[in-house]
């Protein structure tokens, strides 16, 4: 379900011209990283910023209720663990989380190609 | 994990907004976690402490304004945070008569059970007979006190859940009340009627007021326990 709340946590980020059809990509993101490996909180909005050239990224501490609606929805889990001396919130996706994903992922790349088709013509 | 001023401050301003404590400490707790790193990656810069610690500061804005955008985020994240005019002013009168109905049926059920109901002569020889009439009365009239308790603490329930503001879980009760205030179901013999009455029924209102009123007390009680204990 793209919901509203995922706007919410990159909304003290994001510029303030993102349009409406960028909800849902908090989650696309979110998941994208969470199928590669495990996650805490820093991690994700920090591989977000940088692996998006820092054009998104969510405002800090705003990821957990994002991350916890994700976990009572089902798609992620979570564990405490002490890694190297410190004990963080692990979230891993779950096989509901992974469907998701490809649902999104489908959804994601039937837009852009659209968007990507109409920018070609445009500027042909 | 060291308690900051931040984390405090964060802590404190997500109870007086009303956050439930399990939401709350794991909230601080990770927020608490988030900030650690982004002071400890400052110091891997080479910062000194002090700036470290003023750096992932500012990097995670305001506390007070940071609790209020968690509180908003949760609230978003369900259906009843983000549609509570519908969720606690519509629903509850119609979840009380549904209750009401499906609770009736249960007890009618019962009493068939017991050798009454389903079959119109038995029903009409049980009407005349006291004391069979008695436990009919009973099912009847407890199905409704019953399902009013119950909405209420339903509605009750789900405000706490959606983390939705201590007023929108008082507005369902009030209006369980007021249903109950004015919603008429009543049983004689060979005679069931329901419907509205002016003539207010009191002792039903009163149930999801007294509700409101015990969770309500219940739940500053353990909001000052914990404030109380995470002092200490």
């Amino acid at each position: 379900m793209l919901t509203s709340i995922m706007v919410i946590g990159i909304i003290a980020v994001m510029k303030k011209t993102n349009p409406s059809f960028l909800n849902g990509v908090p989650e696309l993101l979110v998941l994208r990283l969470l199928a590669a490996r495990e996650m805490y909180g820093y991690q994700i909005v920090e591989e977000i910023r940088t692996r998006t050239g820092e054009a998104l990224s969510f405002g800090e501490g705003c990821i957990y209720p994002y991350l916890h609606y994700l976990e009572a929805e089902k798609q992620v889990s979570s564990q405490r663990r002490e890694v190297e001396g410190r004990n963080r919130n692990y979230y891993k996706l779950t096989a509901r989380g992974r469907k998701r994903l490809e649902e999104l992922t489908t959804e994601w790349k039937r837009v852009t190609t659209g968007v990507t088709q109409l920018m070609g013509v445009q500027h042909a | 994990m060291p308690r900051t001023d931040f984390t405090e401050q964060l802590r404190l301003r997500l109870t007086e907004l009303g956050c439930p404590i399990a939401h709350l400490r794991r909230l601080v707790q990770e927020v608490a976690d988030h900030h650690e790193d982004l002071k400890q990656a400052a110091l891997s810069e080479g910062l000194s402490e002090a700036n470290a610690e003023a750096r992932a500061n500012v990097q995670l804005g305001d506390p007070l304004a940071l609790a209020e955008h968690l509180m908003v985020a949760l609230r978003r994240s369900s259906w009843w945070g983000r549609h509570f005019l519908i969720g606690f002013c519509v629903l509850p009168l119609l979840a009380v008569p549904v209750l009401w109905a499906l609770l009736l049926f249960l007890g009618l059920s019962l009493e068939f059970a017991l050798g009454y109901g389903w079959d119109w002569k038995k029903l009409n020889v049980a009407a005349d007979n006291p004391v069979a009439f008695h436990h009919l009365a009973i099912a009847v009239h407890g199905a409704d006190y019953v399902a009013i308790a119950l909405a209420t603490l339903l509605f009750c329930w789900l405000a706490r859940r959606s983390v939705v503001s201590v007023r929108w879980m008082l507005t369902s009760c009030v209006i369980c009340s007021l249903y109950a205030l004015f919603f008429w179901a009543t049983i004689k013999p060979h005679h069931f009627a329901l419907g509205i009455t002016w003539t207010p029924q009191w002792i039903r209102a009163v149930i999801p007021l007294l509700i409101a009123g015990a969770i309500y007390v219940f739940q500053r009680r353990t909001t000052q326990c914990f404030q109380e204990r995470v002092a200490v």
